[in-house]
């Protein structure tokens, strides 16, 4: 099976099973749980397709669309991929959704330990590449014990003691990088040259040059989820922006882009028309 | 993405017997190249900074070189999250070792240690090429080799990753001014029948202390192709002199004795032309130069010594072994 | 003096309300029970000096191994219960042996001796996992005498698990006197035939018994040989000196 985070939630070739994503025809005659080894996750299963990040001239921005699929299936259409974690720092997820969920069960577990402590103490708070290393370490120990994290995360935020911006990604194998723009999945394809190009427009190729305004950043990433949803079919015309500036974090409500279909009527040369 | 390999379709074949097994491929391959070159009392480790998985560029800057002590810098190469995790495991056995012994940890101890903490992971292995440089301690200019699980060996120069087979060739062959040299008659007749007498080196001396090292761009004259002139042949660095045989008489050629200026001009060489030629190459170089107690800088630090476009910066001390350790970081290619 | 210590002596890891471990104390007097045994260093290596105790004439006197082999480099003479001194000293080979095959160079001397004294303070009750080895401390004390990139050096070690080093040292049963000889005529450009004769001349001093080649033993350390221990023959001509 091709793990590529390009790859997840898609069609399998015409010799695949007719349903991979449901046991009944693509496992025959599994033995009952309890006779079973211990069950690793080894493929997703309900999944979040690409997502993007962009650092500008006051902070940095993530994007992801609220759709969850199964398979082929748009299974869960009101879903949040982005999630805030303290005053600073928001994590987006791609691939298995049900992983993403444990993981920010986890991550808040820890949080509000940090909390509590800083309620008694004059403890600093967990700056986003305090969270990005946990993640990291995570994500790269669960790929060791052959049991990863199926998902592809990036992580922005807004460092209050350096006062700089945040932005890293980090996936199931323990793979991490950094970049001034980032795109998981198919949107590493399809968004991130469009990114790359926005943010070298004003910063030069040497990163060197102003930074692109907020509405700039925004723009931009309209533009990249409108041409996510034309080209991915696993994608959906229903996404959030999540911004962080050093005064905080918003997540914008659920929102879609203007798209055009007419030229669809115009095209000719395959489907049912001939002429 | 080769490591990304489908299941052959017979494994999805619904009529194959037992259930079917998605095995989940805990590795990848991040690109880019890695390089090493020992001299006599100073050592130079270089790498990209290109990460890249497949098609795709990952990150234009993702560092791959690391300095551990004052007199060793490590490369790593392979499956980056692999790589950087190693990283941390070597430095902090580094650490442990200097609490126990309270020394910094001696390059042949540290190469050793390394080859036992591959090995250690021999059915699991960590999908890295390493490369390590520095200064051993009787001051001389080293370079250490390992493949993943640990085989190792001192050399006096190393590539490895994507372009190695760029870019080691290229070292081997490449020959030196520091040593006059004579080519094989047996190899090339065509061109040696020329080349024969102590009135060329003679003239070859005098050629190289006006032409060599060619500091305007940091780039070395090379063996390209035949119709090069003799004497061009003749005043080109190098660091295997791998198909030369010296004359009768003459000196052997003693790989590991190039000058600095001469080595940064094969460092930069090798990295433009795999940039070139390799797509999982390019975006920017760090280039590592480690010398030795009370060594010269001049032929680093010097008027005119860099070529534009490079910079450099000292890395401070990380304990008073007395080896300085400079970064060289140059713009490559991002195409 | 028995009847008011006898509570703190139960446990052998139970403190008294002075703040002593009585058992660690106890096993330090084994010690001074223990043959006399002598280290001096010097700036061209290290000698140690035992006495060995021959109580029959019909022992064979080469059967008592008082000096050992660590590693080429390193080497160790014992007072005490000498039969402790096994598992210190094998723990020594090992980690010496493990320091060698992991870092491709020779373990430190100090490395050696922090090595062995690990082992000391892992007696007593253990709980559930085997953390303590053993019932009770060790017996005995060593002087660990090698030579590294610092140069030659001695290390004493008791059963506390302190080390310390040390350019002369005497343990065991005439250490008191043997120490203040070696006070008085120590100083730190000696050459290593007179360390040879300075240790024997203080075995001499301090044993009840004539001194003769079969009653001690002589060891060193050297730069260009490492660790030694010196033969009969050339063991009876030091001797012959120093009655000169």
């Amino acid at each position: 099976m091709n793990h590529h985070p390009a790859a997840w939630g898609r069609p399998l070739p015409a010799s695949a099973s007719f349903d991979m994503y449901n046991p009944q025809f693509s496992a025959p005659k599994a033995a009952p749980a309890h006779q079973m080894p211990v069950a690793h996750t080894q493929q997703p299963l309900v999944t979040g397709t690409s997502v993007l990040g962009i650092k500008f001239d006051g902070g940095v921005m993530l994007a992801a669309d609220n759709l969850a699929s199964y398979g082929s299936l748009a299974r869960f259409k009101d879903i949040e991929r982005l999630h805030p974690l303290g005053p600073h720092t928001v994590i987006a997820a791609a691939g298995d959704m049900s992983d993403f969920q444990w993981l920010k069960k986890e991550l808040n577990a820890i949080l509000r330990e940090e909390q509590a402590l800083s309620l008694t103490d004059s403890h600093p708070s967990l700056s986003p590449s305090n969270i990005y290393d946990f993640l990291a370490n995570l994500f790269y120990a669960r790929r060791s014990k052959m049991n990863p994290v199926w998902n592809a995360v990036l992580v922005g935020g807004w460092d209050r003691v350096k006062a700089e911006t945040f932005l890293g990604y980090v996936d199931l194998l323990g793979t991490t990088y950094s970049a001034p723009t980032l795109a998981t999945g198919f949107g590493a394809h399809i968004a991130q040259p469009l990114l790359r190009e926005a943010f070298e427009a004003k910063a030069g190729t040497d990163g060197k040059g102003p930074l692109m305004t907020q509405q700039e950043a925004t723009a931009v990433l309209d533009d990249c989820m409108k041409v996510l949803f034309y080209r991915d079919a696993r994608s959906m015309n229903k996404y959030q922006i999540a911004t962080v500036t050093k005064d905080g974090v918003v997540i914008s409500d659920s929102k879609s882009s203007e798209t055009q279909w007419g030229f669809a009527e115009d095209l000719r040369g395959y489907g049912a028309q001939t002429q | 993405m080769a490591l990304y390999a489908e299941h052959p379709a017979s494994a999805h074949d619904a009529h194959a017997a037992g259930p079917t097994q998605h095995a989940f491929n805990p590795y990848s391959d991040n690109g880019g190249t890695i390089l090493a070159i020992a001299g006599k009392d100073f050592s130079v480790i270089a790498g990209d900074t290109r990460q890249s998985e497949g098609y795709s560029i990952q990150t234009r800057y993702a560092r791959k070189v690391w300095q551990l002590t004052d007199n060793a810098v490590l490369a790593t190469n392979g499956f980056a999250a692999d790589g950087k995790n190693f990283v941390k495991r070597v430095k902090q056995r580094l650490e442990w070792y200097q609490h126990a012994h309270h020394k910094q940890m001696p390059l042949r101890a540290i190469a050793r240690m390394i080859q036992t903490m591959l090995y250690g992971r021999r059915f699991f292995p960590y999908y890295v090429y390493n490369i390590l440089g520095g200064i051993e301690e009787d001051g001389s200019g080293a370079v250490y080799s390992f493949d993943p699980v640990g085989s190792y060996e001192r050399e006096a120069c190393r590539a490895a990753g994507a372009a190695q087979s760029l870019v080691q060739p290229f070292l081997d062959n490449q020959v030196s001014v520091g040593i006059l040299l004579h080519f094989s008659s047996h190899r090339h007749p065509s061109i040696c029948s020329f080349v024969p007498s102590a009135s060329l080196r003679k003239h070859t001396i005098v050629t190289n202390d006006r032409q060599f090292p060619p500091r305007h761009d940091n780039s070395t004259r090379y063996l390209g192709v035949f119709a090069m002139e003799a004497l061009s042949l003749a005043l080109t660095p190098q660091i295997y002199f791998k198909n030369q045989v010296p004359e009768p008489g003459a000196a052997p050629f003693i790989p590991g004795n190039l000058p600095l200026s001469t080595v940064l001009g094969l460092v930069v060489d090798s990295f433009t032309s795999a940039t070139e030629r390799h797509i999982e190459v390019g975006d920017g170089l760090e280039v590592f130069v480690v010398m030795n107690k009370g060594r010269t800088t001049d032929d680093l630090l010097g008027e005119g010594q860099l070529a534009e476009g490079m910079e450099i910066e000292e890395l401070g001390a990380l304990g008073d072994g007395g080896e300085r350790t400079f970064l060289v970081k140059r713009a490559l290619k991002r195409d | 003096m028995f009847l008011t210590r006898s509570e703190y002596d139960r446990g052998v890891n139970t403190f008294s309300p002075e703040g002593r471990l009585f058992q660690v104390e106890y096993a330090m007097e084994a010690i001074k029970l223990g043959s006399t045994t002598v280290g001096i260093t010097t700036p061209h290596g290290t000698v140690l000096a035992v006495e060995k105790r021959v109580p029959s004439p019909l022992l064979e006197s080469s059967s008592i191994e008082k000096i050992m082999e660590i590693d080429s480099h390193v080497g160790c003479a014992m007072s005490g219960l000498t039969a402790d001194a096994r598992t210190m000293v094998d723990h020594a080979r090992v980690t010496s042996q493990m320091h060698n095959f992991t870092y491709d160079e020779k373990i430190g001397v100090e490395s050696c001796a922090q090595a062995v004294c690990d082992l000391a303070l892992r007696f007593g009750e253990s709980v559930e996992d085997d953390e303590a080895l053993m019932s009770r401390p060790f017996g005995v004390a060593l002087l660990i005498a090698g030579i590294d990139e610092k140069g030659p050096q001695l290390y004493h070690t008791d059963p506390s698990g302190t080390f310390t080093r040390y350019d002369a040292k005497a343990i065991g049963s005439g250490s008191d006197a043997a120490q203040q000889s070696l006070q008085d005529a120590f100083h730190k450009q000696m050459t290593l035939q007179e360390a040879h004769s300075l240790s024997l001349k203080v075995l001499k001093q301090v044993m009840e018994e004539k001194l003769d080649e079969n009653n001690v033993q002589l060891a060193q350390v050297t730069p260009e040989k490492g660790f030694a221990i010196i033969g009969e023959a050339e063991l009876k001509t030091l001797i012959e000196g120093i009655a000169a």
